[in-house]
């Protein structure tokens, strides 16, 4: 059975599912926010923002646009982990936060053997900018250089720079540092490149794209990018092919149209030009970053995350409560993911299928 | 409830029609006159004509590549109209939504994505199921795969190949198998620029010939309608027409599907030193019967490039337009994302554009040579109603040419054929010869039995206008299209067929995604239970 509470008090929960289609059916323009859900999930929130004609947006949306927006204004060279694993002479490791957000990484690069494909090689591990601390891996051998969130721009422009032959002016111990990661990378067979957008600015991501794109001009260089929280990647794939665009799109004129800062959740709930939300975290009930609390809010949220105001619903955690399809950043592709302890609260598709069902005719 | 269509012209050359006559169909089946029964409901159709749904054998329109290129330009897509009622997100351009309006707008009512990587089924088959109106099938992309050249390097029976490929296709729910520059996207990922159909893959020390052919007796071997699709090495390049001509000697007199060949379609010749090979292409075509092809037309348009072929699109993102593109190493093929314009004041652009439409014009079996522009590579699919049109007038052929430029047509044979082709002949290329390439049995005609796939279009002297907007569409005999526009959707199914094979690999493959990858096989595996679409698989019979 699920929970619901209207302003921390239970109600029945087909009387949460009645108030949640009057907030929305109510509502000039609605935004679908949050979208920490699954394949499933994910599908039915956009058709819903799209009947409506609203918005949708992810939380993790500047992590994904971070990737998306190199991509789409200067290109792109990815890998998946499998091929790092049994490839990567060399791993370059790019800015902090790596084993935060993909606590697997270096099991499953396995960067302590040799590469499947050169048996006889050794592999080399350097890391530009890590956190304190975080480079030190049982069993391996990290080459790390340090750098600042304000120092990393300029040193990633210094390699690319010198894995060109072009000069570059920094202090001579810099500089030989510098040199020494450029001859590093230049050397290898098929490097890869490791960044979480989570943690580096999205010029750096470009920036090191573009270092790709040099090094591959002689060898073969490419990244693998540790995809953003809460399902984003997914959710991101998911968009892509219903509405061709990425979240924070907006179906206002019946169509999509997607602007990254128009269509910003936050930004449409603090203007106040969304009336009303649907907040969807399904994975931890990670709460709304907007302060403003005049605007209608529903949330599909697991149990124990219950908000004090507007309404709640009680949804089922995506692969734990219920079977999921999700993105999975150890195979860069979609797999099932069986539920772990199989609950009876309603996922999220479910949640939005009961709700859909309560709208208006008209809508 | 029975419904027939009244005295339209029914060009059907599975059954060999083409004449006046009435279709009748009933419960989403094509049926015979119906003896002392009046039809519940009769269309006029008088001055239409009426075939079977048309079918795409070659069409890029799902999976992660495709999806790449839809994140990758989004200016290149914007929206600009609202949806009817009844069919979300089918303005979305470029959606899955809209593909299957756009099809089924134009008649087509079964397409196949010819590009499904093994460890990406999953997404393909997400977007394909997302994709409505149509009835959809894929094929399985195998020949740069670890486990595949690990078997060829070891020396392996061609027995365990054959379980290989049969579990694969089986497993990943496809209609056969492609192969996509066999070994040369692994020698890319060893820093190899160019691969031929005899060089050698490093590591494994197999040649392209070896794969490529050990794929086609394996589909030959396991019973797999649709023969190996092969996508050859050397794409796009200036003199690839010796690749393509050794290519199909070395199929040996065996089945074999080529894809896109117009790509592959030239020459030398010339003060640019590129010209067109299509009649010396078309020449071998008719001389091996064997070997079918699909055209992979180009249109002069904005588009954008999407291959598995990772070492090919590397090469060219050079040339991008807009100046941008995705490189994928993936696990086995991958794949690569470059936008680019065809415009026909270009000198390459209008070469390619006239050899695709010599290898139409000159293969002479209509059964061996199919429509395509393999969308979108070489223009989008919403451009066949242009390309029919061109291959049924000479005199719309001629009005073109004399706006390419004028050496372009020192170095091809297009100006001096005639040839048009009939209604019946396009039926033949886009109903039921496509049918039987992929052994289609219950499509691509208008034969009892058949499903109720139907097109009905104004015959007018627009042909490109008359096969943009069909006048009605049924999809198992559903009304889906009336006057072009999509009035509701229905869901499709998605073909697939099940080669049989020794279970034995099962066991095998667990062991090797152990050890190799350290991962559990079964997350790789298609969950086709968890699909939205799981009820609404429909097999398609080997041969036996």
């Amino acid at each position: 059975m699920s929970n619901a509470t209207l302003d921390g008090a239970p109600i029945s929960i087909e009387a949460a599912y009645d108030h949640a289609a009057g907030i929305l059916s109510a509502a000039r323009f609605p935004v679908v926010a949050g979208l920490a859900t699954d394949v499933a999930g994910a599908r039915a929130a956009i058709l819903l923002a799209e009947r409506l004609r609203g918005a949708f947006d992810h939380l993790a949306s500047d992590e994904l646009l971070a990737d998306l927006e190199a991509m789409r204004s200067f290109g792109m060279f990815v890998t998946t982990a499998n091929e790092a694993r049994l490839r990567a002479d060399v791993a370059f490791f790019v800015g902090p936060g790596l084993t935060d957000r993909w606590p697997a990484l270096f099991e499953r690069l396995a960067l302590d053997r040799p590469p499947h494909y050169s048996p006889g090689a050794a592999r080399k591990a350097i890391w530009l900018g890590p956190k304190r601390g975080e480079a030190k891996v049982e069993g391996l051998e990290l080459d790390a250089t340090a750098a600042t969130e304000d120092s990393l721009p300029g040193l990633l422009a210094a390699v690319r720079a010198r894995v060109g032959g072009r000069p570059i002016a920094l202090e001579s111990a810099t500089a030989k540092r510098v040199d020494a990661l450029a001859e590093t990378l230049k050397s290898a067979k098929f490097g890869v490149a490791v960044w979480s957008a989570a943690a580096v600015d999205g010029l750096v991501v470009e920036a090191l794209q573009g270092l790709l794109t040099d090094l591959n001009l002689t060898t073969r260089f490419s990244g693998l990018p540790l995809g953003a929280r809460a399902g984003a990647v997914g959710v991101g794939q998911v968009a892509g092919w219903m509405t061709g665009f990425p979240p924070r799109t907006g179906f206002g004129r019946g169509f999509p149209e997607h602007d990254s800062w128009r269509f910003d959740a936050n930004r449409l709930v603090e203007s106040g030009e969304a009336d009303a939300a649907l907040w969807i975290s399904a994975y931890d009930g990670e709460p709304p970053r907007w302060e403003r609390d005049d605007v209608p809010l529903v949330t599909l949220a697991p149990g124990g995350s219950g908000p004090k105001r507007g309404l709640f619903i009680e949804v089922g955690r995506p692969g734990v409560s219920h079977d999921a399809l999700e993105f999975a950043q150890e195979v860069s592709s979609f797999v099932l993911r069986k539920a772990s302890a199989p609950a009876s609260a309603p996922s999220v598709a479910e949640a939005i299928k009961a709700i859909d069902a309560k709208l208006p005719e008209s809508f | 409830m029975l419904t027939c269509l009244r005295g339209g012209r029914v060009v059907d050359p599975a059954t060999g029609t083409d004449a006046t006559g009435d279709v009748y169909f009933e419960d989403g089946r094509i049926v015979a006159k119906p003896d002392g029964r009046e039809p519940d409901k009769t269309i006029d159709v008088a001055g239409h004509i009426v075939m079977a749904g048309a079918i795409d054998v070659h069409s890029h329109i799902a999976g992660g590549n495709v999806n790449t290129a839809r994140l990758l330009l989004p200016e290149k897509h914007r929206a600009i109209r609202a949806r009817l009622a009844g069919t979300p997100l089918s303005t979305a351009k470029w959606s899955t939504y809209e593909t299957g309006r756009l099809y089924a707008q134009m008649g087509f009512t079964t397409v196949v994505e010819p590009a499904m990587a093994p460890h990406q089924s999953l997404q393909t088959h997400l977007e394909l199921a997302d994709t409505p109106l149509l009835d959809t099938g894929a094929l399985t992309v195998l020949g740069n795969d670890d486990f595949l050249l690990e078997l060829l390097r070891k020396g392996e029976s061609q027995q365990a190949i054959n379980d290989y490929v049969a579990r694969t296709v089986e497993a990943t729910k496809s209609l056969g198998l492609k192969c996509i520059n066999p070994g040369g996207v692994a020698g890319f990922k060893e820093n190899m620029r160019v691969f031929g159909l005899d060089d050698v893959v490093p590591f494994y020390g197999i040649s392209s010939r070896q794969i490529f052919q050990a794929l086609q007796k394996a589909t030959q071997a396991v019973g797999i309608h649709h023969p190996l699709h092969l996508h050859m090495n050397n794409l796009g390049i200036a003199g690839n027409i010796e690749t393509a001509l050794a290519t199909i000697d070395a199929a040996r007199g065996l089945p074999l599907h080529l894809a896109h060949v117009q790509f592959y379609a030239y020459g030398k010749e010339g003060k640019n030193g590129f010209s067109s090979a299509g009649a010396q292409f078309a020449e071998k075509v008719n001389a091996n019967k064997n070997v079918s092809i699909d055209v992979g037309q180009v249109m002069f348009s904005e588009t954008v490039t999407v291959s598995a072929d990772v070492l090919k699109q590397y090469n060219s993102l050079a040339g991008a337009n807009p100046k941008k593109g995705a490189i994928f190493d993936g696990d086995a093929n991958g794949g690569g994302i470059v936008p680019y314009a065809y415009q026909i004041s270009n000198y390459y652009n209008a070469v390619q554009w006239a050899a695709g439409l010599e290898l139409f014009l000159l293969v002479k079996d209509p059964s061996q040579v199919f429509f395509t522009t393999d969308h979108p590579n070489g223009g989008p699919f919403t451009t066949y109603p242009e390309l029919f049109a061109l291959l049924m007038s000479a005199d719309l052929r001629a009005q073109v040419l004399a706006r390419l430029p004028a050496d372009v047509l020192e170095q091809t044979t297009l100006p001096s054929i005639k040839r048009e082709y009939t209604l019946y002949e396009i039926a033949q290329m886009s109903r039921s010869g496509a049918a039987r390439l992929f052994g289609f049995t219950d499509r691509g005609t208008l034969a009892p039995g058949s499903v109720a796939d139907i097109a009905v279009y104004k015959d007018q002297r627009d042909r490109a206008g008359m096969f943009r907007k069909a006048a009605l569409v049924f999809k198992d005999g559903v009304q889906i299209v009336k006057d072009g526009e999509v009035s509701r959707y229905v869901r499709g199914k998605t073909l697939h067929t099940s080669p049989a094979y020794d279970r034995a690999i099962e066991k095998r493959l667990d062991s090797y995604y152990d050890e190799l990858y350290g991962l559990p096989r079964s997350i790789f595996d298609l969950p086709a239970a968890a699909l939205p679409n799981h009820d609404a698989f429909a097999e398609v019979s080997c041969r036996s």
